[in-house]
């Protein structure tokens, strides 16, 4: 068991995404029963990316749905093409066109999730930011979620070619139903301790200095952690930061840097100034 | 890396009893322990199925237990569906399944730690003796002081000590001193003891607080709970937004708009336009009991309120104790000023008068309740004059839409109130004691 998750650790640093324990765990395990993974947290901990690196790990194709509101079946799923029917229909306006002809796989537009299941191989099915759709819609999910299978009213039910590994992401703005989490694996993403967050920086910008990237993961924390700060920064902003630093030339942070760059890692005028005049900041990231 | 399969089996658990395993059945054991421990979850209010319990073995036999974290990750993954489940989890799972070091190093720990204590009791009756007798405490406090820190043990020995000759000349009289001195300490000791204790439960995590009585939050709590009604209400919203988005969508074609559209492609509708219903925002008139105990629950009711985006920016805030006052809408934009503004208002920390305030209300002019208004009451109706706001509020109750009074008080309690047995009939109360509750009622409103 742990040379499989040291493997897959492994795998998913060599795309650039650091794992821990528990993540390599719960993603094996929900590989391994076929179970959807559904991975909640802050905005920003790299909720997509684990979909996105495990694809890439095991060289599956990415199919991806991004939610909003008001996402339904057509967008999702499948749509008729509705114009090329009409077409059809006026072309055969002297008969010789049956009904049923209308809905056959001609004019069947495939959208991400009909797309996934008929795959002849196996994909990674990313349904990112499933909170933001609307109840109906998870209900809809309910069916792919359980069975792998769609049911498309004039043409039937269509069961999946292969298994597609679902990773499903949500940043908790509406509470999900019960019966989506009772199908799914359940994976809280916390974020990164100073020492994976050091780990990330330096993989995801190989040219960042061993102190700098400290400094920078340090400062992360720091805010994070604080209560005078309203938005948290996220991974993606900690190397935004970085990036900055190495486009200015900086070896470290200093107060002329982080005075150019701080508004890489907060977004809010507020957070700047109550950090800014924060002597505790500086002592946490030297 | 520790592992879990020590304790039951060497074999892994699949042996059946294979008679090399220090344990005579160790697969039931597991077994056994597995059922118990689901049990156990379902208990504290998680919902596991069959096909979870089937998953979570499977997965089991996928990872193994040579690996405790694995055991656990594997275990949540399947089990636990949100953060508050997981944690639930990992309290019960620590207890569940100690790996087998660490059942060892606790064994040792607690032999230890129950030597010690025995010590520190024997020592207590070595140290208070009258004519060679030892001096009588409950088996309680003799707990007591055999977890007090060490100083406080010295402190009570040098007393004992320096009582010790007079003991002998007088021994009633003294008996009854150094009992009562040592009495005062381990009594005083044990109510630290407790809070400790109890302290260490509320830092526990989020959903604590979020079901703790807010009348007991400590200041340095407060930030924390603004923290977490700012999540609360983004999750209401995110809730509100896709309901109205639900209800606003309508699968009827809209003939007139589809037609219109139809025309640009020679009469033949190829694009469909659908109805859609508008959504209208709530108005609320907020009546604030702001009397010193009531002030910390109107501000946390407030800012629940007004971070609903399904109320309206119109709405009406009433500060009210025995005097009542109409808020100037700019003042309460920024809620970490309310509190300021509320006590420089002079409404605050005085008597309740729930009457004065809702007649109040009623004779505001240009008039502010209307069928479409929902007035909330937030205070405890613990008021003078309950006549006056009897009245005033069947009257209020014609006016408004709807009152919704909500009280931080809990509805086991009501009953012995008499200005909720008195209100309560004439309007909607809900207990509203806990941030959860506060929240749930918030949701309730739109």
């Amino acid at each position: 068991m742990r040379d499989a998750l040291n493997a897959l650790k492994a795998k998913l640093n060599g795309e650039n995404y650091i794992a821990d324990d528990a993540l390599a765990a719960t993603l094996y395990i929900a590989m391994q029963l076929n179970r959807p993974l559904l991975i909640e947290g802050a905005a920003g901990v790299g909720k997509t990316e684990v979909a996105k690196a495990a694809a890439r790990a095991f060289e599956r194709p990415l199919v991806r749905l991004q939610c909003y509101e008001g996402l339904d079946e057509s967008k999702a799923l499948y749509e008729w093409n509705y114009q090329k029917q009409l077409l059809s229909i006026q072309m055969n306006r002297d008969g010789g066109q049956r009904v049923e002809d209308l809905f056959g796989e001609e004019y069947l537009l495939e959208r991400p999730l009909l797309k996934s299941i008929r795959s002849e191989e196996p994909v990674v099915l990313l349904i990112d930011e499933i909170d933001k759709a609307d109840a109906e819609f998870e209900a809809f999910l309910l069916e792919l979620l359980s069975e792998m299978q769609v049911t498309i009213p004039e043409y039937g039910t269509v069961v999946a070619h292969s298994v597609p590994f679902i990773v499903l992401t949500s940043n908790h703005t509406r509470p999900l139903s019960e019966a989506l989490r009772r199908r799914c694996a359940y994976l809280y993403l916390e974020y990164p301790d100073v020492e994976r967050e050091i780990k990330i920086l330096r993989a995801k910008r190989p040219g960042l200095s061993e102190a700098l990237a400290t400094q920078v993961a340090r400062a992360v924390a720091y805010l994070r952690q604080s209560e005078a700060v309203t938005k948290k920064p996220s991974v993606a902003e900690a190397l935004d930061w970085a990036m900055a630093l190495q486009a200015l030339g900086a070896d470290e942070l200093d107060d002329e840097s982080l005075t150019q760059t701080l508004g890489f890692a907060l977004k809010n005028n507020d957070d700047i100034r109550e950090i800014m005049s924060d002597d505790e900041f500086i002592r946490a990231i030297l | 890396m520790t592992s879990l399969s020590a304790r039951f089996c060497r074999h892994h658990g699949d042996c059946g009893g294979c008679g090399n395993c220090a344990c005579e059945k160790p697969q039931d054991a597991l077994f056994d322990r597995m059922v118990r421990f689901v049990n156990d979850l379902r208990a504290q209010g998680m919902t596991i199925g069959m096909r979870e319990t089937e998953d979570m073995l499977r997965a089991l036999h996928l990872v193994g237990f040579e690996d405790r974290d694995a055991v656990r990750a594997a275990m949540r993954a399947i089990l636990a569906g949100t953060r508050r489940e997981q944690e639930t989890f990992d309290k019960l799972f620590a207890l569940y399944f100690v790996s087998a070091e660490e059942f060892e190093a606790n064994r040792r720990a607690m032999a230890k730690a129950r030597a010690a204590m025995e010590q520190r009791r024997r020592e207590l009756e070595e140290t208070l003796t009258v004519d060679g007798k030892p001096i009588e405490f409950r088996d309680d406090l003799k707990d007591v002081y055999a977890r007090m820190p060490q100083s406080e043990r010295d402190r009570l020995r040098d007393i004992a000590d320096k009582f010790s000759e007079k003991m002998e000349h007088a021994p009633k009289l003294y008996e009854g001193f150094i009992r009562s001195v040592f009495m005062k300490s381990l009594l005083e000791q044990q109510m630290v003891l407790e809070d400790a204790a109890e302290g260490a439960m509320q830092q526990d995590s989020d959903a604590d607080m979020m079901f703790r009585d807010i009348s007991n939050f400590r200041d340095s709590e407060i930030p924390r709970a603004y923290q977490l009604i700012d999540q609360v209400t983004r999750r209401i919203n995110g809730a509100i937004v896709a309901r109205r988005r639900a209800a606003g969508r309508s699968a009827a074609l809209d003939f007139k708009r589809t037609i219109r559209a139809g025309l640009s492609t020679g009469g033949a509708l190829c694009s469909l336009r659908y109805k859609k219903r508008h959504s209208r925002r709530k108005r609320v008139v907020m009546l604030c009991d702001v009397s010193a105990s009531m002030m910390q629950f109107s501000e946390f009711a407030i800012r629940f309120i007004k971070s609903l985006s399904e109320v309206s920016d119109h709405s009406v805030i009433f500060l009210f104790s025995e005097q009542v006052q109409r808020v100037n809408p700019f003042a309460l934009q920024d809620m970490s000023l309310f509190a300021g503004y509320v006590r420089s208002s002079g409404v605050w920390g005085r008597g309740t008068n729930i009457g004065r305030a809702l007649e109040a209300v009623l004779a505001a002019n240009p008039p502010v309740l209307g069928p479409g208004t929902v007035l909330i009451v937030l205070s405890d109706a613990k008021s003078v004059d309950l006549n006056r706001a009897e009245a005033a509020l069947v009257k209020a109750s014609r006016q408004a839409g709807s009152v919704v009074w909500m009280n931080p008080i809990p509805e086991a309690k009501w009953q012995y109130l008499k200005g909720v047995t008195r209100l309560r009939p004439h309007c909607s109360m809900v207990p509203c004691g806990t941030l959860d509750a506060l929240a749930r009622a918030c949701a309730r409103l739109v």
